[in-house]
């Protein structure tokens, strides 16, 4: 009988197959061998060594640890997969550290097993690493345990742990050292029951465009008692030593998987599969056309990114400029602030990687007491989502925005494109003031220094509080251009806060309130002769799209994995309709309603 | 015994990347050489060793002391700390 469980999608895509356990669950003979062997004194099973060759026996491992290693980071760097190759360059140099081999040594000495000093070393060291106080950092001493594993294996003479046949591999976490040894095609699909969207072993997925799901409570517990209650129904099979593995299905988009799907189930995600593969091909094959409606009205597509490293991707999937490039990067996780030149850097990566023909939008840094970053010193607010942050810290000492406006004329002289920035948290005509006045300031300081300079910066601002929407026709006047912040927008105007679940509901775009509200916003940058884009989760989400663009706005802009789908779906759709769409929304009472509008119109892009 | 201080301005700090690099060019030399994170004024630990070295949690923007012990500590010293400020393999303002 088919068992389900839920589970959060880390990469999309569905597979069927035999589920692979890792690690492998003792047979019962080996559990009772081990009991025997925990029973009797440990010298009566294994000769046991002197201290001396024990040492040498510790040695020796590590030391063919290490050459394991960098065999495999030269394998793969030769593949072209230099990031994975990195890993095990360091995890070789790992195998052979003074804070875990003389560590192991030093306990060997001291009369503890090899095997186990090993272990306890490695555990120690990994720990020390894991408190940390960087998540970068911290990480990585995942890749300490992996090493540890590693020279206790070859202590114990035993090989890795690999699937044997194409598989969906089952796990709390996998470790890097056995994704990078699976053979290619030998996994299908990743089920996690612990692990994370950034696990190494679902970056991995993505690369290989298999799919992935993380979380799954129960999962193990469920793959254990099926394999059991399998085993204990095919005597025969146990018998004959090889008991069938168990079927399991993985939907990677949806976040489910099934145990032990009936042919019905099968049947379903066959059909899902090969729709994603119709859907991923139809969509691939726009993606050198612009963004437009079925009847050739163009809407601009552009990408939201989070670093520099973020470009290549937004670019692979057709993006025609960054619409948002988030810039807390550079202040997170640091001691002091960044300096003009390090920003300038990072700005001109991503201008020079899009050209002058694909603009990117710069957000000046959205800091506050929130994001605890110690060099501003801000103090610590009731509500940091309502208290002093962005623009509202733009005249304090640390001239956090007068240093970043600077970098970005530069970056754009150097880059030899015309710089695009915004100011995000805008609630006044003050506010817009201030923005303006620190970016001429800026450009005036760089001048008379006879430092580089773009002739001028397109300037806007982020509408994303209800005060700016209010009066924008004002603000209109002042910018050359908005970019409206749905998220911040729906938190504001629905005085729900974003990180509360119990509110969820109140937190969807899609509601009549947040749709006026923009039409109200594009009206009056219509009048001003302004462009409006819209830059959140709203723009990437198909039905948000489409309502979006039937308002009247003029450019969207979402993650680089959502182009493609916000791109079929308005090519799906002529204008007459989007302008019908967003009459019918506009008049509606609630979220729901809007959804059942746009329900049709996305219907055909599955038909 | 020399030692230099020198400012970490790589983006992310002494992550595992530019961390192997600076290992690896540590154990080129004879000399004891230890790195201190003054940020947290945590002791020195073994520069040649990278567990050691991610473990003192070197963010951006800190500046750790370089000091070395041995027959080659001034040239293991000044080669460091010029390895450091070139970036160890990594674009740095």
């Amino acid at each position: 009988m088919t068992i389900r469980i839920e589970a959060s999608a880390a990469a999309p895509g569905v597979a069927i197959g035999p589920a692979w356990r890792y690690p492998r669950r003792p047979t019962q003979e080996e559990t009772a061998a081990e009991h025997d062997r925990q029973r009797s004194s440990r010298g009566a099973v294994r000769p046991k060594l002197t201290k001396a060759q024990s040492v040498a026996a510790v040695t020796d491992a590590a030391h063919r640890a290490a050459d394991q290693l960098t065999a495999l980071a030269d394998r793969l760097s030769e593949a072209g997969r230099g990031d994975d190759a990195g890993i095990f360059g360091a995890q070789a140099m790992m195998a052979t550290d003074t804070a875990l081999l003389d560590e192991a040594i030093r306990r060997v000495r001291a009369g503890m097993d090899p095997v186990e000093a090993v272990a306890e070393s490695a555990t120690a060291a990994a720990e020390m690493l894991a408190a940390v106080d960087d998540e970068l950092l911290s990480a990585r001493s995942a890749d300490i345990r992996d090493v540890g594993a590693r020279i206790g294996r070859i202590l114990r003479g035993e090989q890795p742990e690999l699937p044997e046949r194409p598989s969906i591999a089952v796990a709390d976490d996998l470790p890097p050292s056995v994704t990078a040894e699976i053979p290619a095609g030998f996994l299908l699909g990743v089920a996690l029951a612990g692990g994370s969207r950034t696990s190494h072993a679902v970056i991995l997925a993505r690369g290989l465009g298999i799919p992935a799901v993380v979380g799954a409570a129960g999962l193990l517990e469920a793959v254990d008692a099926a394999t059991d209650a399998a085993v204990a129904a095919t005597d025969a099979a146990v018998a004959a030593g090889s008991p069938a593995p168990l079927a399991i299905a993985v939907d990677g988009s949806r976040g489910e998987i099934l145990l032990e799907p009936s042919d019905d189930d099968i049947g379903i995600f066959r059909g899902r599969a090969d729709e994603l593969a119709k859907r991923t091909r139809r969509a691939a094959a726009l993606r050198d056309r612009p963004g437009a409606t079925a009847d050739g009205e163009r809407v601009a597509l552009v990408a939201n990114i989070g670093t520099p490293d973020d470009a290549p991707r937004a670019l692979e999937a057709g993006a025609e400029g960054v619409g948002l490039f988030r810039t807390e990067f550079l202040y997170m996780k640091r001691l002091t602030p960044p300096t003009e030149h390090e920003q300038m850097l990072a700005y001109r990566r991503v201008m020079t990687a899009f050209g002058p023909d694909r603009p990117v939008v710069i957000r000046l840094a959205d800091v506050g007491g929130d994001k605890g970053i110690p060099y501003l010193g801000l103090p610590a607010e009731a509500d940091p989502f309502l208290g002093g942050r962005a623009t509202r810290l733009a005249d304090r000492p640390h001239d956090l925005m007068r240093r970043q406006l600077r970098a970005i004329w530069q970056a754009g002289a150097l880059a030899e494109v015309t710089p695009h920035a915004m100011a995000p948290m805008v609630a006044t005509v003050s506010d817009v003031k201030l923005l303006l006045q620190l970016r001429d300031e800026a450009r005036d300081d760089l001048r008379s220094k006879k430092l580089p300079c773009a002739g001028k910066m397109v300037t806007g601002i982020m509408v994303e509080t209800p005060s700016a929407a209010i009066i924008a026709a004002e603000l209109a006047q002042m910018v050359d251009f908005f970019s409206i912040g749905t998220n911040d927008l729906t938190q504001y105007l629905m005085a729900a806060d974003r990180a509360n679940a119990s509110l969820s509901s109140l937190q969807d775009a899609l509601h009549p309130s947040v749709l006026r509200t923009i039409a109200g916003v594009v009206r009056d940058a219509d009048s001003a002769g302004i462009p409006v884009a819209v830059c959140g989760e709203m723009a990437g989400d198909p039905a948000g799209a489409l309502i979006l663009v039937g308002l009247g706005v003029d450019e969207l802009s979402a993650d680089a994995g959502s182009l493609d789908g916000i791109r079929a779906a308005l090519a799906a759709v002529t204008r007459a309709e989007l302008d019908g769409l967003s009459t019918r929304a506009l008049a509606s009472v609630d979220a729901e309603s809007v959804r059942a509008i746009v329900e049709p119109y996305l219907a055909r892009l599955t038909g | 015994m020399k030692s230099r201080d020198v400012e970490i301005r790589n983006p992310s700090g002494l992550h595992a990347r530019p961390a192997v690099l600076f290992v690896r060019q540590a154990t080129t030399f004879k000399s004891s050489v230890t790195l201190q994170n003054l940020a947290t004024g945590k002791p020195p630990v073994d520069a040649k060793s990278l567990i050691a070295v991610l473990t003192a949690g070197v963010l951006t923007g800190t500046t750790v002391r370089i000091a070395a012990d041995g027959e080659d500590e001034t040239q293991a010293v000044a080669h460091l700390k010029a390895a450091i400020e070139g970036g160890l393999g990594e674009p740095v303002g």
